[in-house]
């Protein structure tokens, strides 16, 4: 059975490749971005299952992003978990609203964020962005 | 006004002293421009007119005297200096009102143009400074919280990098690990978390402070809440062989509060008190009713610890204290800032939060929370009022509640109010209740209240007839009609009656809380109804009543 892909997306290097060796041991394949405009490349060339994204990024912040993942028809249902170091009392709801199906604050609970992607990769996962 | 005359405004109700200042003003070469009045009323209405650079007050008005004169003129313009004139005999008042602000005082008959002319350049220019300085105070606490905020925020990506790999080879996922690095790692973790607890502090105090803390209270279980945080606080508990336990009151009422923000402070006073609590210590929980306060809701964390010392007691909800004689040294207290945090958070949801304790023996932190009414959330109101013949009324009555219920509960709240109503009917009433299902953010009733029972009859169907032609409208019948007229003078204490049930009912009993509440929203409809029915008519009849004619809400 082909591996499920995770995009993810985060300036922070060292996070990336932090992620990358926990997704992979539990059985992903993992892609990555480290910018908004990379991020929508990368998505569109690789067809991610889910992905994971930053808010604060260069060229083109998360909500940039999911707005454009919003218009490309294939990427749309994509589900999007956001990770980010913004306070979830200021951004959690636009994040949302965004597109995002959840919301977790770094450093995150490695355990909570591998649940939230098995949930987002349900099939029938009611996690697509509006 | 000139710019370079100043206007000074005069008060000072003796003439001879009056001219006198004006005498030592041009002395003084003064350039100041001099309005004089002699009562209080008339300085504080030239104030509202046009303001002054400054205000050479005599105390001693015809309409008020002494302290009472310059408080009166501070606290209406607070921001324009003051020059107390006193007379000889008055210094020591003279004094106490630079104490209390004025920016000087000179006394009648003692002082020359010089001295006049230097003390008005000096207040003016000590209060501009003043100003200033409230400015400068202003920005530099706004500069503090905006740091705060900008600092807790960057400290999380180096911190989330050191959880990251720390978690990596603690998981095994780098390598596999020898038991004692295992532990290792499992206590730089630890720190990660205490680190993590701090930074989420911080940014709290901060918001607390600025004034920027949200909650979001709505109906909870206080009883689950508090089993939730003994069950997250067991493990930190058993560490230390404490004993943690809850006791919650059988028909505890439902709690209006932010259940995660109660969390909250549940899960840092039950942390307090195992830290400040020796091993083979216990804790415990308390949610309760207290006899002579039913509409609140009383949370108590107790202990067996050390206890806070007097000097301690009133700076603990400070920020920053970090009480000393924890039993664990080698715990890090954090902050000092989660009592601080706490007690904002109670105070944003209307409670209050308080301590008991003594030296040696323990200590008993205590808050209080609202409970939950239906009585003062919902409220009835009549929307449409129909005396559609001699003795029968038709009312819409809306179900307003102040805050956002979610849809099932208020369905299920309409349909316990229309079964409860059911209930209040008493047998020479007449209440036809067909309810209104509306996707508003209300529950309508329509209520026909008869005391004609013959025509009413006739009445209810033609009612339901029409009822059921109203598009999206679904009437699920008429209630029970009653068998004898209305007795107004009986319903007029029966009326009293529910007037006064639905007082007691509405603050939550402990027995039945919720049935209770519904009774009381009943018990408001059932005399709103009543009163109706016992109002004189006001317009002629309308026997002819077709809904879709009136103006819906």
């Amino acid at each position: 059975m082909a591996k499920q892909k995770i995009l993810v997306v985060d300036d922070d290097n060292n996070l990336v490749q932090a992620l990358r060796v926990r997704l992979v041991a539990n059985d992903f394949d993992i892609v990555s971005a480290g910018d908004g405009y990379a991020a929508t490349v990368t998505a569109q060339k690789e067809r991610p299952d889910l992905i994971i994204l930053d808010l604060g990024l260069p060229a083109g912040d998360g909500y940039l992003v999911m707005e454009r993942l919003h218009l490309h028809p294939k990427l749309q249902s994509v589900p999007v978990i956001v990770l980010s170091a913004r306070d979830p009392e200021t951004s959690q709801q636009r994040a949302l609203m965004a597109g995002a199906f959840a919301y977790f604050q770094k450093p995150a609970d490695n355990d909570e964020l591998l649940q939230a992607i098995r949930v987002g990769l349900e099939p029938n996962a009611k996690t697509a962005s509006a | 006004m000139n710019a370079t005359q100043p206007h000074v405004l005069l008060v000072e109700d003796n003439p001879g002293d009056a001219d006198l200042v004006r005498l030592r003003l041009v002395e003084g070469h003064s350039q100041a421009k001099i309005h004089c009045v002699n009562r209080l009323s008339d300085a504080l209405a030239a104030l509202s007119q046009e303001e002054p650079v400054l205000i050479l007050l005599d105390l001693n008005l015809p309409d008020s005297r002494g302290a009472d004169t310059f408080r009166k003129v501070m606290s209406h313009s607070p921001n324009i200096p003051i020059v107390v004139l006193s007379g000889q005999d008055d210094e020591a008042l003279a004094i106490n009102a630079v104490h209390h602000g004025v920016q000087d005082y000179l006394v009648k008959g003692g002082f020359s143009g010089q001295q006049l002319e230097r003390s008005i350049r000096y207040a003016v220019e000590r209060q501009a400074l003043l100003a200033a300085l409230e400015v400068t105070r202003k920005e530099q606490i706004e500069f503090k919280n905006r740091l705060l905020s900008h600092v807790s925020h960057e400290l999380r990506t180096p911190l989330t990098c050191i959880h990251q790999y720390v978690s990596l080879m603690a998981d095994g996922l780098s390598g596999p690990t020898t038991p004692e690095q295992d532990e290792h790692l499992k206590i730089a973790l630890q720190g990660v978390s205490q680190l993590q607890a701090m930074i989420r502090d911080l940014l709290e105090a901060t918001r607390a402070e600025s004034g920027t803390m949200r909650v979001d209270p709505r109906c909870f279980d206080l009883a689950n809440l508090v089993q939730q945080a003994v069950v997250m606080m067991k493990p930190a508990a058993q560490k230390k062989s404490i004993g943690l336990g809850a006791g919650i009151d059988a028909g505890l009422p439902l709690t209006f509060a932010d259940p995660d923000r109660v969390l909250e402070v549940l899960i840092n006073l039950i942390d307090n008190a195992i830290k400040f609590t020796p091993a083979e210590g216990s804790v415990l929980v308390n949610a309760r009713m207290v006899e002579t306060d039913p509409g609140t809701v009383y949370v108590s964390v107790s202990d067996t610890g050390c206890g806070i010392s007097s000097e301690a007691r009133p700076l603990i909800f400070e920020r920053l204290y970090q009480q000393p004689g924890a039993s664990d040294s080698s715990v890090r207290m954090g902050l000092g800032l989660g009592l601080f945090i706490s007690k904002e958070l109670i105070r944003l949801q209307n409670g209050k939060i308080w301590v008991a304790t003594e030296p040696g023996m323990g200590s008993t932190f205590s808050f209080t929370l609202p409970a939950y009414s239906l009585a003062t959330l919902l409220t009835p109101v009549i929307t449409q009022d129909e005396r559609l013949r001699n003795g029968i009324v038709m009312l819409r009555i809306e179900l307003r509640s102040s805050v956002t219920l979610p849809h099932s509960k208020r369905k299920d709240i309409a349909r316990q109010c229309l079964e409860t109503l059911q209930r209040c009917v008493y047998i020479d009433k007449d209440l036809v209740l067909p309810p209104m299902n509306t996707t508003g953010p209300v529950e309508t009733f329509f209520v026909v209240a008869s005391t004609d029972m013959e025509r009413s009859a006739i009445m209810i169907a033609r009612i339901r007839g029409q009822l059921e032609r109203i598009p999206g409208l679904s009437a699920p019948g008429v209630l029970t009609i009653a068998a004898a007229p209305l007795d107004l003078d009986a319903d007029s204490s029966q009326a009293g009656g529910a007037g006064s049930a639905a007082d007691d009912a509405a603050s939550p009993s402990p027995a039945v809380p919720l049935e209770q509440q519904v009774q009381a929203v009943a018990a408001r409809i059932t005399t709103m109804v009543v009163q109706k029915l016992n109002d004189k008519p006001r317009c002629a009849n309308n026997p002819n009543y077709a809904p879709n004619q009136k103006s819906r809400e």
